[in-house]
């Protein structure tokens, strides 16, 4: 062992001890990720507005010893109880609603993944203008104004699941990626998330309606696609109207026999090309405009299938011009709808000669 | 000792011509790896992409002689004087006139046959192509500004009238259609870290720094639709920050960027000063 000074090695092993003591993993120091001078820790919890009865009801079907109803629960009126306690039904200014529990704890871990993952665009106050949103357009999400555009929903305000699917999906074309995170941390954000509402708004609103995305249910056009699709032509250039913002597929001559309309009829200029429509979404204090896509060009944010082309269009997208198709037109139309747009999507999207061609023929009949 | 010996099988074998295995399988296998799209670089699209190439496969097959040369004259003091019944192996430091003049020569021919050699190829490529910048005045020249951010690519074209911060301007995140045939001129910006914007079919490759323009360029000479990378860790999301380059072919790109063009007009909201983020070509 000639060579080996012990009083060195001695004193090396101290001066590692000692530091491995100082050192404090990640999990133990809440500012390990932050940012200089942001705060990570929420010290006060939220009491935050939960899903309506059904949601409860469905719970209650994959955890019922949590669920229970019981029918002289909050002084008679009657709901689901939560063994858990994190969900109760309460009267606020006089309107029984069920509210969700949100610890500052369970905040603090929302607050600390937002700030790593999502504040870069959403800004650290969840404004929707952080370093990177600069520029963007679309512009990122402000969750102090609770509108949200793809999550589906025709509540106002989407359940956590909700807001899960389109955060795990992304917004395709946009800078908003399929989030690849553990559901525990998702499901923490949005506790998170939920918690920037202004007070007497959005999730802290007593009036605000929380619900999961529309019920996809059967397809009525299944095996007969062709008819689906004829229907759907006529229901986007007639009862619906789409052409109003989006482009019409059509000459204005075939516009107006789809519509009925007296000879001579004539319709908006440009009608193949979609309309600039005003937004509810403010960046620094100011409206931003929105365009409703043109099927065949530009890309859709929530999904091309038959069933997330229906969920959009019949939950419409808050915000926006684009409405809540569900209820004001039947289901099979809806459906007609779907079927129709997905064609023009399959048909020409991502295909500029075929494209090319079918816009051409449109606009060279020489009446739009 | 003499019963590990004896278990061991005879390194005899390698004495001839089994030495030239390590060669053999080094060529092969690279040029086998290099036909299969998944591994190899594929067909470049580019027209400066046969560089590339050449400069791989010199560099590919220069290193492989230079690898079996050294294991070459490796293995033969350690199977010709090895230790074995009849020969006691001895240990020599070099130190001789002549071992020091051979060292010398080996490491001389080396450096100018490997590097030297690349070095200049390498230098000629970045001023034939890699640094000659297309004319931006020239029509011709198809001019993109490129605004990375974690993590998405931000291109804007100038659109039809041909002049950055109008109304056409095409703007599109993480899609880039490009005409056939033209030189694509790129200026580059990041919002906030260092990205690199990689076309691997176009070969071409840049880094793209907050706080300055970066300029390359390129000549796809394949009409098709490709991959944009970014080839610069950027943070959490980097591998999903890619997107896809289309090249048209020339009519079909000329009718395509009327259309975008339009589209960009109609979309575009004169009040919106935030959204407009073009800067001046800088040459």
């Amino acid at each position: 062992m000639r060579g080996i000074s012990w009083q060195g090695l001695a004193v090396s092993l101290g001066a590692l001890g000692l530091l491995t003591s100082l050192q404090t993993s990640d999990d133990e120091n809440p500012h390990a990720r932050a940012p200089r001078g942001v705060s990570l820790v929420v010290t006060a919890g939220s009491w935050l507005r939960a899903p309506s009865a059904d949601w409860f009801a469905k719970q209650a079907k994959s955890e019922p010893s949590r669920f229970t109803h019981d029918a002289t629960a909050a002084g008679g009126v009657g709901g689901w109880v939560d063994s858990r306690g994190e969900y109760s039904l309460s009267e606020v200014e006089g309107e029984w609603a069920y509210w969700q529990w949100v610890s500052p704890e369970r905040l603090t871990a929302g607050r600390r993944d937002f700030v790593q993952f999502c504040s870069s665009c959403h800004g650290l106050d969840g404004d929707g203008y952080g370093r990177s949103a600069q520029h963007l357009r679309p512009t990122p999400r402000s969750f102090q104004q609770n509108k949200f555009k793809f999550t589906k929903v025709i509540a106002d305000l989407p359940s956590d699941e909700a807001l899960m699917n389109l955060i795990k999906r992304g917004l395709a074309g946009t800078p908003m990626l399929p989030w690849d995170l553990s559901d525990v941390q998702l499901l923490d954000i949005i506790q998170y998330i939920k918690s920037l509402s202004p007070e007497e708004s959005g999730w802290r609103d007593v009036y605000s309606q929380v619900g999961d995305p529309v019920e996809v249910g059967e397809d009525p056009w299944a095996d007969i696609k062709e008819r689906a699709i004829a229907r759907g032509r006529e229901v986007y250039h007639g009862a619906a109207s789409c052409h109003l913002c989006h482009p019409g597929y059509v000459t204005n001559e075939q516009l107006r026999v789809l519509r009925k309309d007296p000879e001579g009829t004539v319709y908006r200029e440009d009608l193949t090309y979609p309309a600039l429509k005003d937004s509810e979404y403010e960046v620094l204090g100011r409206a931003t405009k929105v365009m409703p896509p043109d099927f065949t060009w530009h890309q859709l944010r929530a999904g091309i299938t038959t069933a997330d082309l229906f969920q959009t269009i019949a939950s419409g997208i808050k915000g926006t011009a684009m409405p809540q198709w569900k209820g004001a037109i039947p289901d099979e139309d809806l459906w007609a709808l779907a079927h129709y747009v997905e064609d023009l999507i399959v048909s020409y999207k991502d295909q500029p000669a075929v494209r090319g061609a079918f816009m051409k023929g449109l606009r060279a009949s020489g009446d739009n | 000792m003499s019963m590990l010996k004896a278990t061991l099988p005879s390194l005899a074998f390698l004495r001839s011509r089994w030495l030239g295995c390590p060669l053999a399988l080094m060529l092969t296998s690279t040029w086998a790896l290099a036909q299969d799209k998944r591994w190899g670089p594929g067909e470049a699209a580019s027209d400066y992409g046969y560089r590339f190439h050449d400069l791989f496969w010199l560099i590919t097959i220069l290193v492989s002689v230079a690898f079996a040369l050294v294991v070459i004259l490796l293995a033969i003091p350690v199977l010709r004087d090895r230790e074995r019944p009849g020969h006691r192996a001895s240990f020599d430091h070099g130190k001789s006139l002549h071992d020091k003049r051979l060292t010398a020569v080996i490491s001389i021919v080396i450096f100018i046959i490997l590097d030297a050699w690349v070095l200049v190829i390498a230098m000629q490529d970045l001023r034939e192509a890699h640094w000659a910048l297309p004319d931006a005045e020239d029509p011709q020249t198809y001019r993109v500004e490129v605004l990375a951010q974690q993590w998405a690519w931000n291109f804007r074209a100038p659109g039809v009238d041909g002049e950055f911060g109008t109304a056409d301007d095409i703007i599109t995140i993480n899609e880039l259609v490009v005409p056939k045939d033209r030189p694509v001129s790129f200026n580059m910006s990041s919002k906030d870290v260092i990205h690199a914007l990689f076309l691997p079919e176009m070969r071409m490759k840049m880094d793209v720094n907050p706080g300055s323009i970066n300029k390359t360029w390129f000549r796809p000479i394949t009409a098709g639709d490709f991959t944009i990378l970014c080839a610069e860790l950027c943070g959490f999301a980097h591998y999903q920050m890619s997107g896809k380059l289309r090249v048209l072919e020339q009519g079909l790109f000329n009718e395509w960027e009327a259309e975008a063009s339009k589209l960009a007009s109609t979309a575009f909201d004169a009040d919106d000063t935030e959204a407009q983020w073009a800067w001046d070509w800088e040459k």
